[in-house]
């Protein structure tokens, strides 16, 4: 019993950082009703340049910020990428043109700062902290990237609901054509929109990093658990994407604790499959009316 | 004013309107009437900027409205109301009347909200709901009050009665014809239901196939037999 809570413990930051690149995907599939599978490709990028930053400047912090901005412009070199060939074409045509960015992003790493995994360093305390009379499976550092997601997802509600470039993103993704009768600059909402689908991603992946290593593929099963999640979710859904990432990162910490690792991207393709078949508009997903 | 000269828009091999020219003053309800297919709703797309004509013009108080952006002719004074819902269903009432004039100043806004909230007091209590909470009589009023929020010189309604019950469609055509008289705005009003629609109206304007058959004042245009049979079906 207590190693199952334990492993439940242990889950929460995996899970928030699921979170993180989950809401990445459904920031850009609610604007523009695709799914970005270079994602992960491009946090893995922004990861590098954080870790670059970290090692000359030796400051996490500003690594995270670094990456961010850089995040934020990736996002919008991406979108450009993906979309302005495919104006014409269907919206499956830009998802197959994300896989292609992914590729690219990985052939780029791989130049840049080579194709071995290496170690992103951990900027705090990575033991079990001890309270009670016992160690818990949970670090100081798991507790600042529970904050930092935390943050984030408030920041992010708050931007929604309470500034006028957070309702014309909503709009935008709601009925475009209401958007620009209503003066909204759609197209400008919607690179604002992958910019920060950027920035999101980008802190996940800074997040992550110090748990694993980072080299060209590293984060291609973030991508797996982050999918998952978000379909789950509803694609459309941020509080979706946000409960099923923290809900991934626990069942990924139970079956890996209780059986191995290996197990984990086996398990959450067969909840989405699942998934997929019982409830096709996601947990939280409308089929009309989409949620905020 | 909103003038339209030789207006022709094609879809393909389609030419869904051929040479309109509507003249629609300030204060004033121009109402175009015409069958289902007759062009009613290219014209007013084509005048907000959804749709581009292949030749001839509008302009709003000798400003050149046509081959522009829809978000650029909103901000120049001439706002659309489209066919059908054109609410936010998942966005609150607040919000879609915020959303008509998100690119104010937050002053401008307050005090245009304050005459949609007196226009239509029912959006004033649904405020926090959300829009598809709302009957569909209120639904067009709050989309009729997201069009207002852009303080238009010009506005352009499509269809305001499709689908209402007749009650709801005469208090509507009547708010409409107050807007009119109290702000001075000028309303293209586009309807199938041409009896209403031209009790309130100062101008008729017919429409059929794409070309204009027919312009004078409402009452004229509502008793004439022959336009009636051949073009409006009743
Ligand atoms: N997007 C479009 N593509 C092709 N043809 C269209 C399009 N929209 C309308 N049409 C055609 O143009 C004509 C006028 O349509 P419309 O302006 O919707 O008429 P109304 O609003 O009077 O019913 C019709 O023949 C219609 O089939
Ligand atoms: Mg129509």
């Amino acid at each position: 019993m207590t190693s199952f809570i334990d492993y439940l413990i242990g889950g929460v930051s995996n899970g928030a950082v699921i979170a993180l690149m989950a809401i990445a995907l459904v920031l850009i599939w609610r604007a523009t009703r695709v799914v970005n599978f270079a994602q992960v490709g491009q946090a893995m990028f922004t990861t590098f340049v954080a870790l670059t930053v970290q090692t000359l400047t030796g400051s996490w912090a500003l690594a995270l910020v670094v990456a961010m901005v850089a995040g934020a412009i990736l996002g919008v070199i991406v979108q450009f990428l993906v979309l302005r060939p495919m104006r014409r074409a269907d919206t499956s045509g830009a998802i197959i043109a994300t896989f292609g960015v992914l590729i690219a992003l990985q052939a780029a790493v791989g130049m840049i700062w080579g194709g071995d995994a290496q170690a992103y360093p951990q900027p705090f305390d990575n033991a079990g902290v001890v309270a009670f009379g016992r160690i818990w499976p949970i670090s100081v550092y798991d507790f600042v990237v529970i904050g930092v997601t935390i943050l984030l997802v408030i920041a992010l509600s708050l931007l929604f609901t309470r500034t006028s470039i957070g309702l014309a993103m909503r709009a935008s993704a709601f009925n475009p054509e209401v958007a620009r009768l209503s003066g909204v600059r759609v197209s400008r909402v919607l690179t604002f929109g992958w910019a920060l689908a950027g920035v999101v991603g980008a802190v996940a992946g800074v997040l992550v990093a110090p748990s694993s290593t980072v080299s060209p593929t590293t984060f291609d099963i973030l991508l797996v658990f982050a999918f998952t999640a978000a379909v789950i979710g509803g694609l459309d859904s941020l509080v979706g994407a946000v409960a099923l990432g923290v809900f991934a990162g626990l069942v990924i910490s139970l079956v890996s604790g209780l059986s191995n690792s290996g197990n984990a991207p086996v398990v959450a393709l067969v909840l989405l499959a699942l998934s997929l078949i019982t409830k096709p508009d996601g947990v939280f997903g409308h089929h009309k009316a989409r949620a905020v | 004013m909103l003038s339209i000269t030789d207006l022709t828009v094609s879809y393909g091999p389609v030419e869904a309107l051929n040479g309109v020219t509507i003249s629609v003053p300030r204060g004033e309800v121009t109402a175009v009437i015409g069958a289902n297919g007759a062009g009613k709703s290219t014209l007013m797309r084509t005048l907000a900027g959804l749709v581009t004509p292949a030749a001839g013009q509008a302009t709003l108080d000798g400003e050149i409205i046509t081959r522009k952006r829809p978000e650029d002719i909103v901000r120049m004074g001439v706002a659309l109301v489209p066919e059908g819902r054109s609410t936010i269903p998942e966005l609150t009432v607040e919000e879609n009347l915020r959303l008509g004039g998100l690119w104010r100043q937050k002053s401008d806004r307050r005090t245009t909200q304050a005459e949609v909230f007196d226009l239509f007091p029912v959006l004033a209590e649904r405020q926090r709901m959300r829009a598809d909470t709302l009957s569909g009589g209120e639904r067009q009023q709050l989309a009729i009050g997201r069009a207002l929020m852009s303080n238009p010189k010009c506005l352009l309604l499509d269809e305001p009665s499709l689908g209402l019950a007749p009650l709801i469609v005469t208090q509507i055509l009547h708010l409409v014809r107050r807007l009119a008289d109290e702000t001075r705005i000028a309303v293209l009003l586009v309807e199938q239901n041409a009896v209403t629609a031209l009790r309130m109206a100062d101008t008729g304007v017919v429409l059929n196939l794409g070309r204009i058959v027919q312009t004078g004042p409402a009452p004229a245009i509502a008793s004439d037999e022959k336009l009636r049979h051949a073009y409006l079906g009743y």
